[in-house]
């Protein structure tokens, strides 16, 4: 029977071959659907890791996250200087940095910050940290070597507004991977983004607290080969900052640093906690496509019924000679069942492959362009949807073979 | 050995009115060698799937020896027909991408009427009385009258006590169905099996014992029906 199914099978190889792809793109719509929501889940939560506490001026808890964590430029506003010293003053606190933004050098964002985040990120693996203003870290995947230099751009490339020729950094060295978004950004000194960006006239109130600060130390203007100055953020009348990332020594410190820190000048947010309320939306965006997945699959699934079914048509004779011949009904319904199951099956499981590889394609392109890493991974719950599908499959495939086992032999050889 | 008695046979269709096949008396004794012959849509086919049990027998009785066919069902008649009787029809039903040995032995696998080793012996000495060199050739590399031989090995590796043909030899060219007529009469008389033909051929026609000529669902000449008929005169 199974020399039969195979020698028949091979003789119809062109049709089984694209009725399996078929099935196999239809599955595979749906498995990339289901593990990518999953990949972005796990992945945008890792990326959070680092973030136990995020402080910011008050406005969007979503920006804020979507901007300190996954670094996504957005104009914030500034919260006062003297957060962050009083942050670095708390007990509660274990570090506490500082995170500003606003330039780029081509797509990598240039963020400003402290050693504290640097170590908090998991530290160098190349090279050494920051000593000078110009000094700059690049993230594991930004695509330039130690050692090479460059001028900080207001904007992105394609829409710099303004670029900052008069200031070089130099890169010093090379974080260790993170698997997020800090992967690809390029990481200075807070105070060289302060020193920059009091020559900007379009941001008064930066400009102004930076003239502050400036007018207070005297320092040069062009001040990148002075060391930095660690105490320069304890500064109470420092300048403003669009977020502080937080590392509370416990749990409970966690929460009441958010209550205190929940005012009219500036908001606490957990990003565990707002990411978790972007997933609904994420859930209900990949709830719809897998309706539409779903849609697919069963207009394919009765497609390939109807193709099943002509071609058990057309080979009626066949199966009537079989049973002419002396086979049992029941072998026949077991051949033409096997031969569809087996169509079917293997569409079905060259899918999953189909559906994991595009789902790794999609992590990995998401990786390239953002630097936040999506872990495609399969888990129990989708070893039982394919035993389902493979059920579904083998119901199916109850329907041509009904249709071989009620058809008559004589009828069958008449024509 | 089994014989066949009909009686009372009626078969209609649905689209037709008339009766596509009446036969009120017929008895084959078991071994004969009968040839069933008349014009197209004469009953031919339909004689041959009512006596194989293909089709139901709805009106009157077709019996083989011991058994009822109008009795059995579907499903008993494929095992009865299975262990039975042996087919060769006008198109081969070899199946393609399987070798002639193969194809030879499907049938008997599928129903397990006789162990393997036993029908692979029996195919193997088949393919060689049929003159198949090459048992494994696949069929699909075969002349037509290879493939009709190939046919007719099948219908015997079972060691059926019936034979059916029907038209075996219509697709073939003369020579190639002269050769399939000698081996089917051969075969069929050193088994003893009953044989059953369907067929126009005259020179096949020819060499059977016995010649039923249907007309429009009618037997209208039974050359071995004469000394039967006067038995049953005498019965009344």
């Amino acid at each position: 029977m199974l020399r039969f199914i195979a020698a028949d099978l091979r003789r119809h190889w062109i049709g089984v071959a694209a009725v399996a792809l078929l099935i196999a793109l239809a599955t595979a719509l749906g498995v990339a659907v289901t593990l990518s929501e999953r990949a972005l889940r796990l992945g945008s939560a890792q990326a959070a890791d680092a973030f136990d506490l995020v402080i910011g001026a008050p406005g969007s808890e979503t920006q804020l996250v979507l901007s300190s964590v996954f670094l996504q430029a957005a104009p914030l506003s500034l919260m006062p200087g003297d957060v962050l010293a009083g942050l670095s003053r708390d007990k509660r606190v274990a570090w506490a940095a500082p995170v500003g933004f606003g330039d780029f050098v081509e797509n990598f964002p240039i963020v400003g910050t402290t050693q504290a985040l640097v170590d908090g990120l998991g530290g160098i693996s190349e090279g050494r940290t920051f000593a000078l203003l110009g000094d700059a870290l690049i993230g594991a995947s930004v695509p330039k070597s130690v050692g090479a230099r460059f001028h900080p751009a207001h904007g992105q490339l394609h829409a710099a507004t303004e670029i900052h020729n008069d200031f070089t950094y130099t890169i010093v060295g090379r974080l260790s991977p993170t698997g997020t978004a800090w992967d690809r950004a390029i990481i200075v000194p807070i105070e060289a983004v302060w020193h920059i960006h009091k020559h900007e006239n379009g941001r008064a109130g930066i400009a102004a607290l930076v003239e502050e600060v400036d007018a207070q130390d005297g320092a040069e203007p062009h001040g990148f080969e002075a060391p930095i100055n660690p105490d320069a953020v304890l500064d109470p009348s420092a300048p403003g900052l669009p977020a502080i990332v937080v590392k509370p020594h416990t749990i409970a410190d966690a929460y009441k640093l958010r209550q205190q820190h929940r005012s009219d000048r500036t908001q606490a947010v957990f990003p565990g906690e707002v990411l978790t309320r972007l997933y609904g939306t994420l859930g209900d965006a990949r709830r719809i496509l897998s309706v539409v997945a779903a849609g697919a699959q069963f207009l394919v699934a009765a497609a390939i019924l109807l193709v099943v079914i002509v071609h058990v048509l057309q080979r009626r004779h066949q199966i009537g000679a079989l049973r002419a011949f002396g086979a049992p009904r029941a072998v026949v319904f077991g051949i033409v069942w096997v031969e569809t199951f087996v169509i079917v099956g293997a569409g079905v499981l060259l899918g999953f492959l189909f559906g994991y590889l595009a789902a790794r394609t999609i992590a990995h392109t998401m990786g390239e362009m953002s630097g936040f890493s999506m872990p495609v991974t399969f888990r129990i719950e989708d070893m039982r949807s394919v035993l389902i599908l493979l059920g579904v499959a083998g119901l199916a495939a109850v329907v041509p073979s009904i249709l071989a086992y009620r058809q008559s032999p004589a009828q069958a050889l008449r024509n | 050995m089994l014989g066949l008695s009909v009686r009372d046979l009626r078969v209609s269709f649905r689209d037709l009115e008339k009766p596509a096949l009446t036969v009120p008396a017929l008895d084959i004794r078991p071994g004969e060698k009968v040839a069933v012959t008349g014009p197209s849509g004469s009953g031919k086919t339909t004689f041959i799937n009512i006596v194989t049990g293909l089709e139901r027998t709805r009106h009157g009785s077709v019996r083989w020896s011991d058994t009822e066919l109008s009795s059995l069902s579907e499903a008993r008649r494929d095992r009865w027909r299975s262990a039975h009787v042996g087919l060769v029809m006008q198109e081969f039903y070899l199946c393609p991408g399987l070798s002639a040995l193969e194809n030879v032995l499907l049938p008997g696998r599928l129903s397990r009427v006789r162990p393997v080793a036993e029908l692979k012996a029996e195919g193997l000495r088949l393919l060689e009385r049929v003159e198949i060199e090459r048992p494994g050739q696949p069929v699909e590399t075969m002349s037509r009258g290879q493939m009709q031989r190939v046919a007719v090995a099948r219908a015997l590796v079972t060691r059926p006590a019936i034979i059916v043909a029907d038209e075996p030899t219509a697709s073939l060219d003369a020579d190639s169905g002269i050769a399939v007529a000698n081996l089917l009469l051969q075969l069929a008389g050193e088994a003893g099996t009953t044989l059953i033909v369907a067929s126009h051929e005259k020179r096949l026609i020819e060499r059977l014992d016995r010649i039923i000529r249907l007309e429009a669902g009618q037997v209208t000449r039974d050359t071995g029906a004469s000394q039967e008929m006067a038995e049953r005169d005498e019965a009344f």
